[in-house]
């Protein structure tokens, strides 16, 4: 077996070559949002490319810088030391990028060129920490290798210092690690949703009597709109699977479980393929590098549940069972996978854990704020100008993301709303941008900062129409133990749904308060979490509410009840709407078109093809 | 996608390592699903002999997952995402049309088995939204005309033998 030095020697010589390629090295980032837009097909142009004019270069997979605006990406590095980033390379593009770029040794696709991956400008091309994106990233320490190395390559991670916190924890005993990670040292808390200490709850699995002790890594990520997890496991599953590890090792325990949801096939694969790596390097299983320490681990797939990712449901889940949350006590650390005792985090979380030891405390705490230490990592996604995933310290204010990352709003549009933590994480008024990202400010408002997606509402929307959204995300997921959760939500659906469609009483904004009082008697957080946004709205955006329930009227013309569409005049586009409308209503009588409302779905397809005709009016509208 | 030209192996094959108490059950209906497109109703009491429980415990566990099929799905699943950034551009829209196009609502198959509709959760790349995934691949974003124009041509294209 070999030692810690002797991987990293090993592992420094493979990376060596990436630093500083013999030939131009062309990286593609393979990841499951660059292959929405293409990058198999980018990577396979690429290879033909090359192969047809004979270059002389290696091509290479490599993950997500979180750019996810700027897919399929490109990396061409040169031995000259040139590190430049292209964006939007599709297929039909690779052609003009390998002729410009490599036709000659400081060439460069001007058109394409997203950034250089240096302090400095290259060749005229701007640093990448010069794009808005990057420049509110003060400091990537979970994504410093995300789009960097190859995610199938555990050289890769090894070599920029993977597996160091591990070998380290290793000659520790068990009580120094703990205390690394612990209160007193970084001040790890959970990134899954509920904040709580890291080290505690690994002391609780430490002093549980019972034999063998799980590990689980929670990677079901089902709040919609969140996507952080997805991009680590993607871009480098190893530091997740270390931090596991190092948590086993300080708690005792042998086996693990990392749970994937089934949206996130790529996840499974790269996660199996570092697993299978770390057993073969002797960094999992046997006698871990040879300290006498055994720990192993396996992938279970999840199958589209949501609550699946609510610890007992996931612990139910993995026990072969309906994965319905359970009642606590007992709690996982007495007695969680089959009986025996559990410990969940998220895989986030995880991944902090090798930074800690390998960095020390103070180092972790050096960034954030006096209650929240270190970084976290956020998805933005929703009415902005760029969408992506990046990592800031805690306390850097919402303003930055929307506003700094993603550019705000589409043109004409302005901020109405922030939708942090997924459907249970509630709604905030616009107001609110200067929040700072930590969970206390998000509490006081009634909102919860999350696991980390940040939905960003403009204008355009209605917020009547997202809370029903949200609502019936929850009552559509519950598992049904409840009667307040399942109840409850399935009658705040029905009063969100009849006041989106005109038929709103005065009394549905106190009964939807008395819905929310009872189901905080919910077994789990998924009732008790689920009137949030309603409640946060009733409060920030009552008016708009009162508008819908006494004016029948949906301000943003989204709540399809409460519109109609009208054909008002001519256009040259009416034979095509016309021809497109899904129920045959617009109906033509010699030059004029007009539309049967007993027909009409209010799908709106007519109105992108005959814009200037087709109007969106308030159904009730009385005299105006 | 599940390649039908191959009869799949027999359903004690893809079982044949199971064990009780060893997080076996999900995999397996993967596996399953996988080889036969679904899971099929006699899946379900070998499970539950070689899992050590009951048939009604593997069909109330099955039930539970949206992604796990008790029936064979249609040729085409057009997969309609029911996350926010997609509702917030306008998927709502988008699945009515679908509905109103095919003649069917979420969760069903036409007729014919030539085309599903089926509600998937946000896979994070909300950069394309609104989409649909198109047995597996992410189409967008769309415009409503555009999703009006792609079922009626897997429409369509199914009718004629
Ligand atoms: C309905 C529901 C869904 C949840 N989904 C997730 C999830 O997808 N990922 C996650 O890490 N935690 C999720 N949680 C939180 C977990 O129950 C648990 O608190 C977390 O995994 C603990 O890890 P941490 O201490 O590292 O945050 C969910 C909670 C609820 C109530
Ligand atoms: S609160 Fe809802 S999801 Fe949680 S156990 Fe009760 S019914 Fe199930
Ligand atoms: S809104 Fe849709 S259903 Fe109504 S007329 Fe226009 S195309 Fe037809
Ligand atoms: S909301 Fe549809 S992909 Fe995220």
């Amino acid at each position: 077996m070999m030692t810690y030095r002797e991987l990293r020697q090993q592992a420094e010589q493979t990376w060596q070559a990436v630093e500083s390629p013999p030939r131009p090295r062309i990286a593609v980032g393979v990841t499951t949002c660059s292959r929405a837009v293409g990058a198999d097909e980018t990577l396979e142009a690429i290879r033909q490319e090359v192969s047809r004019r004979g270059l002389d270069a290696d091509v290479a997979v490599t993950g997500c810088w979180g750019l996810c605006y700027a897919e399929p990406m490109v990396e061409i590095a040169k031995p000259d030391g040139s590190r430049i980033l292209y964006q939007q390379v599709t297929a039909e593009r690779v052609p003009q990028l390998i002729e410009e770029a490599l036709a000659s040794p400081d060439g460069v696709c001007q058109e394409l060129a997203l950034g250089a991956v240096s302090p400095q400008p290259v060749d005229g091309v701007r640093p990448l920490s010069s794009l808005d994106f990057m420049a509110v990233q003060e400091e990537r320490r979970l994504m410093n290798n995300c789009g960097v190395i190859e995610p199938e390559s555990i050289d890769h991670y090894i070599a920029r210092g993977g597996y160091e916190g591990l070998s380290k924890a290793l000659n520790m005993p068990q009580e120094d690690v703990l205390w690394e990670v612990s209160d007193a040292g970084a001040g790890l808390w959970g990134r899954g949703g509920a904040a709580f200490p890291t080290a505690r709850k690994w002391e609780f699995l430490r002093d549980a009597k019972s034999e063998p002790k799980y590990m689980i890594g929670n990677a079901d990520e089902g709040d919609p709109g969140s996507f952080v997890n997805r991009t680590l496991m993607e871009s480098d599953p190893h530091g997740i699977i270390e931090g596991m590890i190092i948590g086993a090792y300080a708690t005792g325990a042998s086996y693990g479980y990392i749970y994937i949801r089934e949206e996130y096939p790529l996840c499974v694969e790269r996660m199996e393929l570092a697993l299978r790596q770390a057993r073969e390097r002797g960094l999992l299983g046997e006698s871990i590098l040879g300290s006498g320490f055994s720990y192993d681990m396996e992938i279970v797939r999840g199958a589209g549940s949501y609550v699946c990712g609510e610890e007992t449901g996931l612990i139910s889940s993995v026990e072969d069972a309906r994965g319905m949350p359970k009642i606590r006590p007992p709690f996982p650390a007495q007695s969680g996978v089959f009986a025996k005792p559990t410990n969940v985090n998220n895989v986030e979380t995880y991944a902090n854990v090798p930074l800690i030891l390998r960095h020390g405390a103070e180092w972790y705490s050096s960034v954030g704020t006096d209650d929240n230490t270190g970084t976290k990592m956020f998805s933005l996604s929703g009415h902005i100008q760029r969408v992506g995933v990046l990592e800031v310290p805690f306390g850097t204010p919402v303003r930055r993301l929307v506003y700094g990352a993603a550019g705000g709003p589409p043109e004409g549009r302005s901020l109405k709303a922030i939708q942090p933590g997924g459907p249970l994480g509630g709604i905030l008024h616009a107001d609110n941008v200067d929040l700072a990202l930590e969970p206390e400010p998000f509490r006081e408002k009634g909102a919860l900062l999350g696991s980390g997606g940040l939905v960003i509402i403009d204008d355009s929307a209605c917020i009547v129409d997202m809370c029903r959204y949200f609502e019936w995300f929850a009552e559509d997921e519950s598992c049904g133990r409840c009667s307040t959760c399942r109840g409850g939500t399935q009658r705040m659906v029905e009063i969100l749904r009849r006041i989106a469609n005109g038929d709103g009483r005065p009394s549905d904004i106190d009964l939807l308060r008395l819905l929310a009082d009872a189901m905080r008697y919910a077994n789990c957080a998924h009732g008790q979490a689920a009137p949030t946004a309603v409640m946060n709205s009733i409060e920030a955006f009552l008016d708009e509410y009162q508008e819908h329930i006494e004016g029948k009227r949906c301000p943003a013309k989204v709540c399809h009840g409460l519109i109609r569409y009208e054909i008002t005049g001519k256009s040259y586009g009416l034979p095509e709407a016309a021809a497109i409308c899904p129920t045959a209503a617009i109906v033509q009588q010699d030059d004029d078109y007009a539309i049967d409302q007993a027909l009409c779905i209010k799908c709106g397809a007519c109105r992108e093809l005959a814009p200037a005709a087709v109007h969106v009016v308030d159904a009730f509208a009385t005299s105006d | 996608m599940t390649d039908t030209t191959k009869t799949p192996p027999e359903l004690e094959q893809l079982l044949a390592d199971l064990k009780p108490d060893n997080a076996d059950l999900l995999a397996v209906l993967h596996r399953i699903q996988d080889a036969y497109g679904y899971v099929p109703p006699q899946a379900i009491p070998l499970l539950a002999e070689k899992l050590h429980t009951t048939p009604a415990m593997i069909y109330g566990a099955i039930s539970f997952y949206s992604e796990i099929r008790r029936e064979p799905p249609a040729r085409t699943t057009i997969s309609w995402c029911s996350g926010p950034a997609c509702r917030l551009k306008g998927s709502e829209n988008m699945r009515r049309a679908l509905e109103a196009v095919l003649g069917i609502g979420l969760e069903e198959s036409t007729d014919d088995k030539a085309v599903g509709l089926h509600l998937v959760q946000c896979d994070g790349t909300c950069a394309l939204a609104p989409l649909v995934r198109l047995d597996g691949h992410p189409k967008g974003p769309l415009t409503v005309s555009e999703a009006i124009r792609l079922a009626r041509e897997l429409k369509g294209k199914e009718g004629q033998p």
